[in-house]
């Protein structure tokens, strides 16, 4: 048995404060996080952290940056909590706890060119990685951010996508979007073609990818047609969870916890665990 | 060790009762719980194992977690910390195998959980061997030992009308200490034979077989008689999945956890509709594998400690032990 001593309890929430709400798209919004200790705790890229209205539920975000003193996490509006996160002003008191999971493989991308395959709200956990990668510029290679949305109003981080990111040294970004609009001179058309049509080369490269299923499903195809091997390709899962710590049961692929022993895999480590995801 | 005569067994209940909350299987509507020892109830103790498996002692099906409060424009939070001492006497060797396997997931791989690790402390366990086995009883296929459980404080033995008991740990001897004047020493005499179990489950290479069988039509042949209560899961002394959900009541609610159960569609369902497993047989075939495969793989023993309360009570006669030898049977090459 373990010693009784005094220890946080990891299943109950700090209080903290929406400071700021950024509106990304008609459907996503970020929420800027913090406690009166200031940022709640400092995760790594690609963890995660449960998020509560303390009336209306808790759910599983992926943080996707922070600050000194706050937490970043793009929340888009489809259930009960993330309808009322929508509704909330800045001020509005949040429990918060985490930081959970493992997070990006950062000793695995060291040296490496980096190609980031983003769609939708899935950019949320790969742009914590893009960011940390940006600060860290001397330890990787090339970055390339391949990003798609439904529509231009769709794109999430647009200010990142063509302001930020064009800027940081040796990195490239391409975005498409499935249909423009009047306004829209960009390339039009899914993200794994788009890939495809790109053609980046699989030759030092570890790609990482998140978007919608489906989304993903076919750009792991496409990656494998452009000659990358499964320990080239990352990608990280959601699941619904409840408790965060692998007790509670339903976030289980075969004998692992996503809240726990991922939501980071590779592609080879995903081809070893039942297709239940 | 030590003796008392069965019809004092209540007099030893009611001092238990004094250093700590005691649970014992009593008669609840006709059938064996463990239940609050008030002195008054009708003890079963020697009529087979409990319904309910007791890891509601350390698991409730029900626990509040914390509270909120809004007054003004602040909210504030309160842990509940439940820290009475616990006394759980007459479980069955099978039932202490599952809380040892409820400590593996509880308190193992990262993260305690703090709620089951109080009561958990704070838990007394009494053992009581098993005379007879039920036509259900399958421990023995588990290499449980129905004549004396694994990891108990006191174990008890029912012997031609007395209770021979021995204490398993120094928090034991302390208990057995507390109440000299009924307890006299046990002299000569052997311990009853263990039951042999009737029903018998083959397991070699269960695990390994399964990790081979993820997309057999083996389960949507198994699964087609389940109804989805989850009434397994409930009854089964080594499910441990949960549910956190609030209760709101004006300005002030609670955070609660409840028995979940992977049988229900809403266990895995994401807001916006995506679900991994949508149907009864991911749902079924998720249940078998985490008893035999996805449980040995993470915590290296079996998820099922044969105690047969799943295929006693499953209205549509599901039955994990017809089940494994189906395993058993499949022709991966066929």
């Amino acid at each position: 048995m373990v010693e009784a001593v005094a220890r946080a309890n990891p299943l109950v929430p700090e209080l903290g404060k929406i400071i700021k709400i950024v509106d990304e798209t008609p459907d996503v919004k970020t929420f800027h996080i913090t406690t009166e200790k200031g940022k709640p705790f400092t995760p790594l890229p690609g963890q995660l952290a449960m998020l509560s209205i303390l009336d209306v539920g808790e759910a599983m975000f992926s943080i996707t940056s922070q600050g000194p003193e706050h937490l970043e996490l793009a929340i888009k509006k489809v259930g009960m909590l993330t309808e009322a996160l929508h509704e909330a002003e800045v001020g509005q008191t949040v429990g918060i706890r985490g930081p959970y999971g493992n997070g990006f493989p950062l000793e695995m991308l060291v040296g490496k060119d980096l190609l980031f395959i983003g769609g939708g709200i899935g950019l949320a956990p790969v742009r914590s990685l893009i960011n940390y990668c940006a600060e860290h510029r001397e330890q990787f290679g090339h970055m390339w951010i391949i990003y798609g949305a439904r529509s231009p109003a769709d794109l999430c981080f647009k200010e990142d996508l063509f302001q930020n990111w064009p800027r940081v040294p040796n990195c490239r970004v391409d975005v498409t979007v499935d249909k423009g609009d009047e306004n829209w001179t960009g390339p039009e058309g899914f993200v794994p073609a788009f890939v495809e049509k790109l053609n980046p080369s699989p030759k030092g490269k570890i790609a990482v990818t998140c978007g919608p299923p489906i989304m993903i499903k076919f750009v792991l195809q496409s990656l494998e047609k452009l000659g990358f091997q499964d320990d080239q390709i990352i990608t990280t899962l959601e699941m619904r969870m409840k408790c965060g710590i692998g007790k509670c049961g339903r976030c289980n692929l075969g004998s692992r916890y996503v809240c726990l022993d991922g939501p980071v895999f590779t592609l080879a480590q995903l081809k070893q665990l039942p297709n239940e995801y | 060790m030590l003796k008392i005569a069965k019809e004092k067994m209540p007099e030893l209940l009611n001092a238990w009762a004094k250093i700590g909350k005691l649970y014992v299987p009593q008669d609840q509507d006709g059938v064996s719980n463990f239940l609050p020892w008030d002195g008054k109830g009708k003890l079963t103790l020697g009529q087979g194992n409990s319904v309910l498996p007791p890891k509601d002692l350390f698991f409730p099906r029900t626990e509040t977690m914390y509270r909120y409060q809004r007054s003004g424009g602040a909210l504030s939070l309160e842990e509940v910390v439940e820290n009475e001492k616990q006394i759980l006497v007459g479980i069955r060797s099978c039932d202490a195998r599952s809380i040892a396997l409820l400590d593996d997931v509880f308190l193992t791989k990262g993260y305690v959980d703090e709620f089951y690790r109080r009561r958990r402390e704070n838990t007394l366990i009494v053992a009581l061997a098993c005379n007879v086995a039920q036509d259900t009883c399958f421990c023995t296929s588990f290499g449980i030992d129905p004549g004396r459980a694994e990891g108990v404080d006191i174990q008890v033995w029912e012997v031609d009308g007395s209770y021979i008991l021995e204490a398993g740990t120094e928090k034991g001897r302390e208990l057995l200490g507390q109440a000299p004047a009924l307890l006299m020493e046990a002299g000569e005499g052997g311990l009853p034979e263990a039951p042999a179990c009737n029903l018998k489950v083959d397991l070699a290479g269960v695990t390994e077989k399964l990790q081979q069988m993820f997309e057999h039509p083996f389960w949507a042949q198994i699964c087609r008689k389940c109804l989805g209560c989850g009434l397994c899961t409930y009854l089964c002394p080594t499910c441990h999945c949960f549910d956190i959900q609030s209760e709101n009541r004006g300005d002030s609610g609670i955070k609660f956890r409840c028995w979940d159960s992977c049988m229900f569609s809403e266990y895995t369902r994401m807001a916006g509709g995506h679900n991994p497993r949508p149907s009864k047989k991911e749902r079924v075939r998720n249940r078998f594998l985490h008893k035999l495969q996805y449980f040995p793989e993470r915590y290296g023993k079996f998820g099922c400690v044969g105690c047969g309360r799943c295929l006693s009570y499953c209205p549509v006669n599901m039955d994990i032990t017809r089940i494994i030898g189906g395993i058993k049977e499949v022709d991966l090459n066929g």
